[in-house]
């Protein structure tokens, strides 16, 4: 394969671990967008190739967010039991539905997000702590305000319900669903932006896990791709993970936001037939 | 007391760490062996959840292991329909 090509997915690969991994995303839409636009790969290799992507990306940044102490295990453990059911039923389901309706619905509620994530910036985040048997909650060292931030996750049936969703969205699509699963954690549970991201982050790989055996299974991968492009986004995760430690809160609620909004221009595109995947 | 953070951490470091290396040494020697790292990669979630519901269970917290029994049921029985 031409070195040139071989640098390029190592580049981007590395870019999308480390923006991925900030803000608790997998980065597998980046890499899907990468694959089709700027390499002009089909759409089912890149979202095979991007599905690895994303497990490698959690992996890497899993493995130092949770030696932090910054994922909350526990946390991730409960959602994730709807995520995978989900994530199960997406890929069935995506065999019947065509995934347009699926990208336009995600697109809109990408929009919304931000939307709400640029409204709430400015609030400083104020965690609710609940001394209860049955709430999960969990405390952080935050290096930026130097100190520990304790916190408790709110709406935990309603958080459950959506990450049903978001799991089936996911499924569908072939991503991680790291951007649907931020602002559920962030703004609707009211888990602080690092907690949110470090715990969406710690999630993504077995969502899409869940996913990647199918497209394995099918040959959709191309091997030599998957190389530089797996060790690309393990570079670049593992650099995310110390900016993201350091980063303010708002900052990074600022940057979801952008991609958020970016994400759900790409999702309409896709949706109306103009980018197709 | 097992740390459940500790041990997570390290099945997550040596799940990327062994199939970046068998990923990079297939570039050389040849497509099966680059299969094999991306088949590693792609069980390290599975091991990972795996080894959360176990550490829950040497904790005593049943809650927790049941939980973490589901979702790596879930996963495998999800796989083996998707093959």
């Amino acid at each position: 394969m031409d070195p040139l090509i071989i640098t390029a997915i190592l580049a981007f690969g590395a870019f999308a671990g480390l923006i991925g991994v900030m803000l608790g995303l997998g980065g597998g839409v980046f890499m899907i967008i990468f694959f089709i636009l700027a390499l002009n790969i089909p759409a089912h290799q890149a979202v095979a190739l991007s599905l690895l992507a994303v497990i490698a990306s959690s992996s890497m940044g899993g493995s130092v967010y949770v030696r932090d102490k910054m994922t909350n295990v526990k946390l991730a453990m409960v959602l994730e039991t709807c995520t995978v059911t989900g994530a199960v039923l997406g890929v069935f389901l995506a065999l019947a539905m065509p995934a347009s309706y699926v990208q336009f619905i995600l697109g809109v509620v990408l929009f919304y997000t931000s939307f709400m994530m640029l409204r709430g910036r400015r609030a400083v985040e104020t965690p609710v702590v609940i001394k209860d048997r049955l709430t999960v909650s969990g405390e952080f060292y935050d290096d930026n305000r130097r100190q520990t931030v304790k916190y408790s996750a709110i709406r935990m049936k309603i958080g459950l319900f959506f990450s049903l969703i978001a799991g089936a969205i996911s499924g569908i699509i072939g991503i991680g669903g790291g951007v649907i699963m931020v602002p559920i954690m962030n703004l609707l549970m009211k888990i602080p932006m690092k907690a949110s991201a470090a715990t969406s982050n710690f999630m993504v790989g077995v969502t899409a896990a869940a996913s990647a055996f199918l497209y394995l299974n099918r040959g959709f991968v191309d091997l030599y791709m998957a190389v530089p492009s797996v060790l690309g986004i393990m570079i670049g995760a593992y650099i995310g993970t110390r900016l993201m430690v350091r980063a303010e809160s708002a900052i990074l609620r600022r940057m979801l936001s952008v991609v958020l909004v970016f994400f759900g221009i790409v999702l309409l595109l896709n949706a109306g037939g103009i980018l197709v995947w | 007391m097992v740390d459940t953070e500790i041990i997570l951490s390290w099945v997550l470091r040596i799940g990327v760490f062994a199939s970046a290396i068998i990923m990079t040494v297939g570039l050389f020697v040849g497509a099966n062996v680059i299969l094999l790292g991306v088949f590693v990669l792609a069980l390290t979630p599975f091991v990972r959840v795996l080894m959360a519901s176990l550490c829950f269970l040497s904790q005593r917290n049943l809650v927790y292991f049941i939980i973490g029994l589901y979702v790596i049921s879930v996963l495998v029985i999800g796989t083996l329909l998707s093959l």
